[in-house]
């Protein structure tokens, strides 16, 4: 039967004369050493440059003009054209070669819409995943460790943040917030992922309670207790390490999650506020092209393909990467190579 | 995780989605089955014909021989109806299941005029404030019972009684006493009296009140009216007279609809089976009047346009709605272009300015919007061609269109001048346009401010809004946004409908717009009482002439029905008024060559 | 254990209590109203829409509104109405004439309880979450188990394809493969009796749970795989097959028993996109549509049916957690 042999040959070495690095330092290199996180970082780090880097990609203006590939330039008559290497689309229409992807509804670039797209879905993306991770981490094993009522309370409140209607919350934080600074900063964004994080940090804190219950009994935990070790040192050093595989897994799949939901909560009126200065930041997001894309696959199944290509790319990536930090901060793996 | 905000995500799927690259390959076999039925007995030849070679297999009758193939008529309904009540109903899908089974006192034709149905024949009195229907004889329900004028008087009843409380109550307000019988409490005591005091009369031959619902020579229906209603006649083709039996409702109770077992109609078809949210099924009613109609009719609710799409090219719909995404990629396909329909429908949108909000309340900054739209361009761009420029309030092809009254068509040089010669030239305040957010009112809008800025050079800033809010937000005087596209679509083809319901003063949809003008209140209140009909029409035009004046909305389009039908249904007759289905306003001229089914 | 069951069926109470709270005090934050449908269609008339309100008890205080919800009040001819204590979830406001129960637990005329909303919904999601776990546990455990092979990978991408891709791209895809290519399905099922009708539908609701599952898994079993209790299982000679899955299954699932509780609420609770794309007659067109239209007790009724679902999905795990660990003690 194969077995994770990687790691037996790890521990295998464990007792080699390494030179001792710190905790991070070490993490680091293992990290760099593992070819998958590192294409992850690698691809992660190409969607960021993309992000930053989309204006000038596809500047609204070309030397004073109206650049036609700028994602809000409207181009009469050209809707929905195909791909460059389709000659001729289902709709009839005609590729022109310099819409590499082709063209929406109204004409505008496809690809450098996609492009401008990364920049509200990386932040919608992750931003809102690292609160809820933080969030989720503490009251999973605040909650797990100290058990009793402060557990019984707390997963009460998490069954209630679950079942209670969000939608209509979203709505309502619209209402309230939308004419305010906070709902006005960046085109909104800000606002989301508040909205976003303060309902999903529920099954983050669950699924880490779970494992806490769990490793709690454990002999190591025990055996740090008696050692004397604060309850704290104990949550933190000793049950969270041995925690991190299912948490790092959980924030993976959260990401895509929060980039539909972006665009959904889009169409509830609380998601980016539609630009129309070709010069301003956030334009447009994969999650609002993926369902611009749907109600027309027939026409021009680039807008949704482009996107969901590039949400999976970024899934992948970050699963990748997840599987190196978590390799990276095993505990046990600590001064090895 | 949560899946719940996934789920909504199919709110948003309004229309098609279909892989581009993924059309049905043409079989390169083809198999023809031909059968001929003589008396009972089955000779059957098939002929099979395969690349290459044809080979003719003659068999003789055999118990497994396939029949004639079924005359069934698929249709995709889209949304399953909220309520099947006639007296309570008022969407598209649920009056398209109730046209089915029942028919209105009269009817509308291919041209839209009002033709004798359930009445041969009505009648005004000089002065239009009393009606006369004189019912058919020998009228039958599906199941076989007397249908006389007591029916009729029941339904129309029970549309003002104030314990149904439908959304079309208050469409028989004309009606002697409707109005104040509607107004009371369903627990009042005078509800009797009231009720009796409402001019709804079924009258038998001697013109004595109808004793009950098997009188046969109750064939006389009087309706008297508040003030002269020279239209009513085709209020009275709406689905709210429609004879629902009083036996049935009291035996099923609140939610005797829900059962095929209570619809028993008096329309060409009856439902025979009802299985909520899955499928309606209907056969032809027998004892239909004007004959019975060759085929079934199954409903069938997918309400997301791939799917249904996908099962149309599959040949298991007959007829779907065409998604205006879909419109290019049919018309450049070779077999679906020929079954497409295409054809003028009976709503119009326009863009609203709330004269009580600057800057709209100059007239010359609204003409300017009005002038600065381009409705060819918007027709062609942005609708994909699903609908049609408008430049007059009243659809063409309905009674009442007035051709010549076509003001403020694009024209940006005068949109620029007019925007100049307004008050707001150079300090214009901020404009913000708001819509219930949706992909497709996303991009309409994107494109719509990108226009507007090219010609006039105006910043308008949008606001998007959960549709639900947007609809509460128009519905008041005191929250109705700056700018906003709404739509009227006709309930029967009259100008009355059209003008007096909605832009008369007292009207609540005026009231909301905050629109109100005394010379065109005046105009619809002649045409509304006036006689004859030449001297009505002229009525009508004239307000409609003052209302393009004024400004208030800048009417964009028309709608168009847009339908894929397989060239097996035949006879299909359209009018601006289908609503589920190519040729819905009359079924009994379509009919299915079964030996064209595949 | 009788006494921790006790304790926590009595704690649902108030977990379903403040959840109607908020959920009715959300509901009726948000603008618009029962009556305000969409702008194509007609609205009530100002008469009407008193005798609405009054009909609904729109008219009264929120409080007295709430309390009548949530445990009765008296009627205009002065009967005691019994709230949701009771089982009444109230009148509908868009389907008039019944009630939320009657759309959701009823039946069709002559049929089983399992064929009504709720019912369907809950056989669908059962299918789904089966699906799901039979297919996604053993992907992740095997995919653990021969980490970085190209089964790992394979698994990998498909699980991406669940979770990245939306699901109704899915349905769509699948539906244009096997219903208008290979004709293996009628795209439009004619019945839902046969249980070929419900593969696709329960597969393309599954999906998404199946590749959380799966990853879920996998994560978890190569956690479990590094833990010294493993080494000393090995060491003390035990069978291969045994540490697998007496150490390593066992102690892997408690995370994705986490998940999975909560996800079973969900499936059976009705998928709306399934529903429409499907032609299927579950319940959730209910639980999205009751939002959009402020079907206010549609909206209570599905969101306290899923509350008690959920803290009972809740209570699941927990109790399960014991079974996997016997050292995790019921508090």
């Amino acid at each position: 039967m194969a077995t994770a042999t990687g790691n037996e040959q790890n521990i295998a070495n464990l007792d080699m004369p390494t030179k001792r690095r710190s905790l991070w330092a070490d993490a680091w290199y293992r990290l760099f050493r593992n070819k998958g996180a590192v294409v992850g970082m690698v691809v992660i780090a190409i969607f960021l440059l993309i992000a930053i880097f989309a204006s000038v990609i596809f500047p609204p203006t070309v030397n004073g003009v109206k650049n036609p590939h700028a994602p809000l330039t409207i181009n009469d008559g050209k809707g929905f054209l195909p791909p460059a290497w389709i000659a001729e689309g289902p709709n009839g229409q005609k590729s022109d070669p310099s819409f590499i992807l082709g063209t929406d509804t109204l004409g505008r670039d496809v690809l450098s819409r996609v492009l401008y797209g990364a920049r509200v879905s990386m932040v919608v993306g992750f931003v809102p995943t690292i609160i809820m991770l933080v969030v989720g981490l503490v009251i999973g094993l605040y909650s797990g460790y100290q058990g009793g009522w402060v557990d019984n309370v707390l997963m009460r409140l998490t069954d209630i943040i679950w079942a209670f209607p969000d939608l209509l919350f979203f709505i309502i934080v619209m209402i309230a917030l939308r004419d305010t600074p906070l709902g006005q900063a960046f085109n909104g964004l800000l606002m989301l992922f508040g909205a976003l994080a303060l309902v999903n940090w529920v099954g983050e804190a669950r699924v880490v309670r779970g494992q806490v219950l769990s490793l709690k009994e454990k002999e190591f935990v025990e055996a740090a207790r008696c050692i004397g070790a604060t309850d704290t040192r104990i949550m933190f050093k000793h049950i969270l390490p041995n925690s991190l595989g299912p948490v790092i897994i959980m924030s993976a799949m959260m990401v895509p999650g929060m980039i539909i939901t972006e665009a959904i909560l889009g169409f509830l009126g609380l998601g980016l506020i539609p630009a129309q200065d070709p010069n301003s930041f956030f334009i447009t997001s994969w999650g609002a092209l993926m369902l611009e894309g749907q109600t027309a696959l027939n026409a021009q199944p680039w807008l949704l393909l482009g996107a969901a290509t590039c949400v999976a790319l970024v899934v992948l990536s970050f699963n990748f990467l997840g599987d190196g930090l978590r390799d990276a901060f095993d505990p046990r793996l600590q001064g090895t190579q | 995780m949560r899946s719940k905000l996934f789920a909504v995500l199919s709110l948003l799927i309004v229309a098609s989605m279909v892989l581009a690259a993924c059309q049905t390959p043409t079989p390169e076999v083809k198999e023809v089955v031909k059968t001929v039925v003589v008396e009972n007995k089955v000779v059957e030849t098939v002929v099979v014909e395969k690349a290459g070679e044809t080979t003719v297999i003659t068999a003789t009758p055999a118990p497994a021989a396939p029949v004639a193939k079924e005359a069934l008529l698929r249709i995709n309904l889209g949304t399953y109806p909220d309520i099947i009540d006639p007296q309570k109903s008022s969407f598209v899908n649920e009056i398209g299941h109730l046209k089915l089974m029942y028919e209105g006192l009269t009817r509308l034709n291919d041209k839209l005029e009002t033709i004798p149905a359930a009445a041969e024949k009505w009648e005004y009195s000089a002065d239009a404030t009393e009606l006369t229907f004189t019912l058919r004889k020998d009228l039958k329900y599906s199941d076989g019972t007397i249908l006389n004028a007591k029916r009729f008087e029941y339904s129309i009843l029970r549309n003002i009684d104030p314990a149904t409380a439908g959304e079309y109550g208050s469409i028989t307000d004309e009606i002697v006493g409707a109005a104040e019988w509607r107004g009371s409490s369903p627990d009042d005591a005078a509800g009797a009296d009231l009720k009796a005091a409402v001019e709804v009369r079924a009258l038998d031959a001697a013109g004595q009140p109808c004793k009950d619902y098997e009188q046969a020579d109750c064939l006389t229906l009087k309706l008297k009216f508040r003030q002269p209603a020279p239209y009513f006649h085709t209020v009275m083709s709406l689905w709210v007279t429609f004879p629902a039996k009083e036996e049935n409702i009291a035996e099923g109770g609140d939610n005797w609809w829900n059962s095929s077992k209570f619809h028993t109609g008096n329309g060409p078809f009856v439902l025979e089976s009802l299985e909520p949210f899955v499928r309606a099924y209907f056969v032809p009613n027998a004892n239909y009047w004007r004959g019975q109609a060759t085929y079934n009719i199954e409903f069938r609710y997918i309400n997301d346009a791939a799917v249904s799409f996908e099962a149309y090219k599959n040949n298991e719909f007959d007829i779907i709605g065409a998604g205006a995404e879909d419109i290019a990629t049919i018309k450049a396909d070779a077999v679906l272009s020929k079954e497409l329909m295409q054809y003028a429908g009976g709503c119009t949108y326009a863009v609203y300015f709330t004269a009580t909000k600057p800057p709209f309340d100059d007239p010359k900054v609204r003409q300017a919007f009005a002038q600065a739209l381009d409705r060819e361009g918007w027709v062609k761009d942005v609708l994909k061609g699903n609908g049609s420029p408008a430049h007059t309030w009243v659809v063409p092809g309905c009674p009442g269109y007035v051709a010549e009254d076509n003001k403020w068509g694009y024209n940006p040089e005068e949109a620029k001048k007019a925007l100049a010669e307004s008050k707001y030239a150079g300090n214009m305040p901020e404009v913000v346009a708001t819509f219930g957010d949706t992909p497709r009112n996303r991009t309409r809008w994107e494109w719509l401010v990108a226009k507007w800025k090219e010609v006039l050079g105006v910043d308008i800033k949008l606001n998007p809004v959960e549709p639900t809010t947007f609809t509460a937000l128009t519905k008041e005087k005191e929250t109705i946004p700056q700018m906003f596209i709404l739509g009227w679509c006709m309930d029967y083809p009259d100008p009355q409908n059209w003008l007096s319901v909605y832009w008369m003063s007292t009207s609540s949809y005026a009231q909301r717009y905050s629109f109100s003008n005394a010379e065109m209140d005046e105009w619809m209140k002649k045409g509304d009482t006036e006689s004859d009909p030449v001297k009505r029409m002229e009525n009508y035009k004239q307000a409609q002439l003052i209302l393009s004046d004024q400004a208030a909305v800048a009417y964009m389009w028309n709608n168009l029905n847009s339908y894929l039908v397989k060239p097996w249904v035949k006879g299909v007759v359209t009018t601006p008024q289908d609503s589920d289905f190519a040729g819905s306003n009359d079924p009994l001229t379509i009919t299915i060559d079964t030996t064209m089914l595949p | 254990m009788f006494g921790y069951l006790i304790r926590r069926f009595l704690a649902m109470i108030p977990v379903l209590v403040i959840v109607a709270a908020i959920t009715f005090i959300l509901m009726h934050a948000a603008p618009g109203g029962p009556w305000d449908r969409d702008p194509s269609a007609k609205q009530l008339d100002a008469t009407t829409l008193k005798r609405m309100n009054e009909y609904y008890g729109l008219d009264k205080p929120l409080w007295r509104q709430f309390t009548a919800y949530v445990f009765g009040d008296f009627n205009s001819k002065g009967a005691f109405i019994c709230g949701a204590i009771c089982g009444n979830l109230g009148p509908s406001y868009r389907v008039r004439g019944m009630t939320v129960q009657s759309i959701l637990f009823s039946p069709p005329e002559d049929k089983p309880f399992w064929y009504s909303k709720f019912g369907y919904s809950a056989r669908l999601g059962v299918f789904a979450l089966l699906f799901a776990i039979v297919i996604g546990i053993p992907v992740g455990i095997f995919s653990a188990l021969n980490r970085n092979s190209i089964f790992d990978y394979i698994g990998l991408f498909i699980t991406t394809v669940g979770i990245s891709v939306p699901n109704f791209v899915i349905a769509i895809y699948l539906i244009i493969i096997f219903g208008s290519w290979l004709h293996l399905i009628a795209i439009v099922p004619k019945s839902w009796e046969p249980i070929s009708a419900w593969i696709l539908p329960a597969v393309v609701l599954g999906f998404g749970t199946l590749a959380r599952t799966a990853r879920m898994t996998r994560a978890s079993m190569l956690e479990v795989i590094r833990q010294d209790y493993i080494r000393t299982a090995r060491a003390k000679g035990l069978a291969e097959r045994v540490v697998i899955t007496r150490h390593m299954i066992k102690n892997a699932m408690i995370p994705v028993v986490t998940i999975l509780g909560p996800a079973l609420a969900g499936l059976v609770t009705g998928a709306f996109i399934i529903e429409t794309m499907f032609s299927f007659p579950g319940m959730g067109r209910e639980y999205v549509l009751s939002i959009q239209r402020r079907d206010y007790s549609m909206i209570m009724g599905t969101t306290l049916l899923f509350a008690f679902l959920v803290a009972l999905a809740n209570l699941s795990v927990d109790i399960v957690y014991v079974f996997l660990d016997p050292r995790i003690k019921l508090s």
